[in-house]
């Protein structure tokens, strides 16, 4: 089988999920894209672990170890995500906007109010 | 035999996160994911690394999606299709991606374009644990701790303050 | 406390000073240097020396900044500490030029006493004629010591050496030796307030008397004297140099004269009188000759007597009676309240005065006699320069006696034309009629500020004999005469109770207002200049540059939106780009 064939399909399904990062509304697709991103990683490691075959199956390991990694990234990630539903009744990362740049005016008026 | 396994899993993956990213209805979306998800375990499997597979569908099916689902349901994602899922940079972000894409892509085939996989059976548990439990095994406990760490920040993140308890508390009796 | 300890440290150091004079008498001269550095073929350092003249000054010195800072124990109140350290610290510049060996050394006790008499001057610096007087005086010394610095360098690489006793005028080429001492003589002019730097030291006197009579009666103007005295064998060596400075002084002399006759303030007549006094000098040392400089050196000592006395005086009226201008002075001598009052003033200004007008007996007389007489030796063979001083001092001792006279009888006595009217100073004052002064409480000084009077009257009569009688009777008959035809017409007009002032002698022959014509405005012009185009070009591209920077933050502000996703993409697009960048690079 040709090297090529399973680096593609990676680059594809990377590129899908920066796609749906940048384009997805929904603070849980976003993260769903994430996984999306990290699989493409992962069939990265794994095809180059059985070109290489270096007898350590480094590319394997590193494939299980990310997929813990991502276990631990979904997990911190859904809470953070909650805590924005907490705090904004949504989440919907496009309107989660409290790092805006704020006015020296309205800032005044906020701290009037 | 392998190529052509890989290939028919390979194209469902690539439908199937194209799916996710596009789908109208998020909990259709996370559906999506876990067909792409299996899809790219099948992929491992025809690259004999069975044992990366069988984590994959264990860890990602059956719990990241599991999770995903669970807090879809915890922030009432409707189930009906939504017109604004996505938002307007979509046509921009969609050109950055395909030039990403073909960035990559060229990248890989300029270097890779020749070399071929030899199929070996290499990746079954017995293998992949003796490496990871006699070289990798420094790395691992890191992993553990890291993990530990996520799992303490999870629960701190998603603990209510004592004062924000004690306002609803009041304020819920103040309705009553 | 401070003011205490700054107070002793000055009557200490002053008297230190005459006490080092008094150990040097007689020693054999002596010198030495120290800090001696080549600069390629030239040796820059320090040097000291000890002769006649340096002794000579040293007392001179010493003696009237004793008197100085005796009397201002009892003169001054205000801000006493500063005072004093400062009239310190003039005194020590005084002593530094007159031990001086080296140029270099001489130049930094000469720009000290620049910076001192800048700082004295505006001791009072609320008053706004003590401030651009001070300024004045530093502008105008500051202007004269661009050349002289110049000088210095011309003459010390003309002659290869800066150390004073080294300088040798047959070594130097003719050219460099007229420019360095040329140069050098602006620096004196300025310092010595002639012509036509003179303006400054009239405006001067807004400072305190004591120090009006150290610094622009006995020291600092007297450094210039002294430069020449000093550097007596270069500057003789030229013949331009010393027509140009006979010239300078002649003008010098006759000028301040007839200011002085004008002015109705006594500080300020007593500081034009100053300005003709060193003219005289100016013009003992223009004859080249030993004689001529030794009249000079006379001058310069019974000078620094006669008019550090009038000066204490004037501040004794101005301590006592409040002004030392004519118009308030004459409200108490037409009660004829001010002579009895101030019985030892009017005593020793009277002996002051008369030193200064050339009165036969005191000092004044002796030294100015000495002059007349080398400018005649010198003029009696043939040379003009000798004639030209001869004639201005001769006229010059006319025009002293007259406002000499004037002062005196202004000031103390009632005039019998006009007994009970202001006289004619009252034109002066807008408030003439307005109260009448209580002439009861006036009293004499306290005697910490008289006993300097005293010392310094008898100084200014006994001084005239301490080189010796040697008169040329017919000499001093002459200008006996003369001085006498000067006072005579002073009487008359004040027996009839008039003080006609010309115009163009009020004004001072309207320099002040030529300068400001021509120097002040044109230059105020160029600061407006300046200033529009600092504000409207350099200015115009800072604002510029401001406003560019607020413009582009505001405008940055935009991109922030708090959209976490709008950050991300602008994040892979650069990594896109950079990635693209990268590999058009590296192809």
């Amino acid at each position: 089988m040709p090297l090529i064939v399973p680096l593609l399909l990676a680059v594809v399904l990377f590129c899908i999920g920066v796609y749906g990062v940048l384009a997805r509304r929904n603070a849980i697709t976003m993260l769903m894209s994430f996984e999306l991103m990290l699989n493409a990683v992962n069939l990265n490691l794994v095809a180059f672990d059985a070109w290489r075959l270096d007898g350590l199956a480094t590319g394997q390991t590193l494939a299980v170890f990310v997929i813990t990694l991502a276990a631990a990234e979904i997990g911190l990630g859904l809470a953070i995500v909650l805590l924005l539903f907490r705090g904004h009744g949504h989440v919907d990362a496009d309107s989660a906007r409290d790092l805006v740049e704020v006015d020296a005016v309205q800032q005044e008026k906020g701290a009037a109010t | 035999m392998t190529t052509a396994l890989f290939s028919v899993a390979g194209a469902v993956a690539v439908l199937a996160s194209v799916l996710v990213v596009t789908s109208r209805r998020i909990v259709h979306a996370a559906l999506w994911l876990v067909v792409a998800l299996g899809a790219v375990a099948g992929c491992f499997g025809a690259l004999h690394a069975e044992f990366v597979a069988l984590v994959q569908i264990l860890v990602y099916v059956g719990a990241i999606v599991v999770l995903v689902l669970f807090a879809l349901m915890l922030t009432k994602a409707p189930m009906n299709p939504l017109p604004g899922l996505t938002t307007g940079r979509s046509p921009f972000a969609a050109v950055v991606a395909a030039v990403l894409a073909l960035i990559l892509g060229a990248g890989v085939v300029l270097a890779f374009g020749n070399e071929k996989v030899k199929p070996v059976t290499h990746g079954s548990a017995t293998d992949v644990g003796t490496e990871i439990f006699k070289v990798w095994v420094l790395p691992f406990e890191v992993l553990s701790v890291l993990l530990l760490a996520a799992l303490i920040g999870a629960i701190a993140l998603s603990q209510r303050k004592l004062s924000e308890r004690s306002d609803k508390l009041s304020s819920s009796e103040k309705e009553d | 406390m401070i003011a205490t300890a700054w107070r002793v440290t000055g009557v200490g150091f002053s008297l230190l000073v005459v006490l080092t004079a008094g150990l040097l008498y007689g020693t054999d001269p002596a010198q030495t240097s120290f800090m001696n550095s080549p600069v390629g073929d030239l040796t820059i350092g320090f040097g000291v020396r000890t002769d006649d003249l340096t002794v000579l000054l040293l007392a001179v010195v010493g003696v009237i900044a004793t008197c100085v800072q005796v009397y201002s124990l009892g003169y001054l109140h205000q801000r006493p500490a500063s005072y004093h350290a400062l009239v310190t610290l003039f005194t020590a510049a005084m002593v530094t030029v007159v031990i001086a060996d080296s140029l270099f050394l001489l130049l930094i006790g000469w720009e000290v006493m620049g910076a001192c008499s800048y700082l004295l001057i505006g001791h009072y610096w609320e008053r706004r004629d003590a401030r651009s007087g001070a300024v004045k005086a530093f502008l105008m010394t500051r202007l004269a010591d661009v050349g002289f610095l110049f000088g210095i360098f011309v003459l010390g690489v003309g002659a290869g050496t800066f150390r004073i006793s080294e300088l040798d005028p047959a070594q130097i080429s003719p050219g460099v030796l007229t420019t360095g001492t040329l140069l050098l003589l602006v620096g004196v002019v300025g310092k010595s307030a002639q012509v036509p730097l003179q303006t400054w030291l009239p405006d001067a006197m807004p400072g305190p008397s004591p120090v009006s009579a150290l610094i622009h009666a006995a020291t600092m103007v007297a450094a210039g004297v002294f430069l020449i005295a000093r550097l007596y064998d270069v500057f003789s060596a030229s013949d331009t140099i010393m027509t140009v400075l006979a010239i300078v002084a002649s003008v010098t002399m006759l000028f301040s004269a007839l200011c002085a006759m004008a002015a109705v303030e006594v500080k300020r007549v007593l500081a034009w009188s100053t300005v003709s006094q060193l003219a005289i000098m100016f013009s003992g040392l223009s004859l080249g000759t030993a004689d001529g400089r030794h009249a000079a050196l006379f001058h310069l000592v019974t000078h620094a007597a006669f008019k550090g006395l009038l000066f204490l005086c004037a501040g004794v009226l101005l301590h006592q009676v409040g002004s030392a201008a004519f118009v308030v002075l004459r409200r108490y001598t037409r009660r004829g309240r001010l002579r009895k009052a101030l019985p030892v003033t009017f005593a020793t200004m009277t002996v002051g005065l008369a030193a200064l007008a050339g009165v036969p007996g005191f000092a004044g007389f002796f030294s100015k006699d000495t002059v007349v007489e080398a400018a005649w030796h010198h003029a009696r063979d043939g040379s003009v320069v000798g004639w030209i001083v001869l004639v201005s001092v001769c006229v010059t001792v006319v025009l002293t006696a007259f406002y000499c006279m004037r002062l005196w009888l202004w000031v103390f006595f009632r005039s019998p034309a006009l007994a009970g009217a202001l006289g004619a100073f009252e034109d002066d004052d807008p408030m003439a009629d307005l109260e009448e002064p209580d002439t009861s409480k006036l009293r004499d000084a306290p005697w910490i500020m008289l006993a300097p009077l005293v010392l310094l009257a008898v100084a200014s009569i006994g001084l005239g004999y301490a080189d010796g009688v040697q008169l040329n009777w017919v000499l001093a008959l002459v200008t006996t005469v003369l001085a006498l035809l000067g006072a005579l017409p002073a009487y008359s007009l004040w027996s009839r109770g008039a003080d006609p002032r010309p115009v163009v002698l009020e004004r001072e022959f309207g320099v002040d207002t030529a300068y400001h014509g021509l120097f002040v405005v044109p230059v105020r012009w160029f600061a407006r200049l300046a200033v529009g185009g600092d504000q409207d070009v350099i200015g115009a591209y800072v604002r510029a540059a401001g406003r560019a920077g607020t413009l582009a933050s505001q405008g940055f502000r935009r991109l922030q939106t708090g959209n976490v996703q709008t950050y991300l993409t602008a994040a892979v697009v650069g990594v896109v780009a950079l990635a693209v960048v990268a590999g058009v690079i590296s192809s």
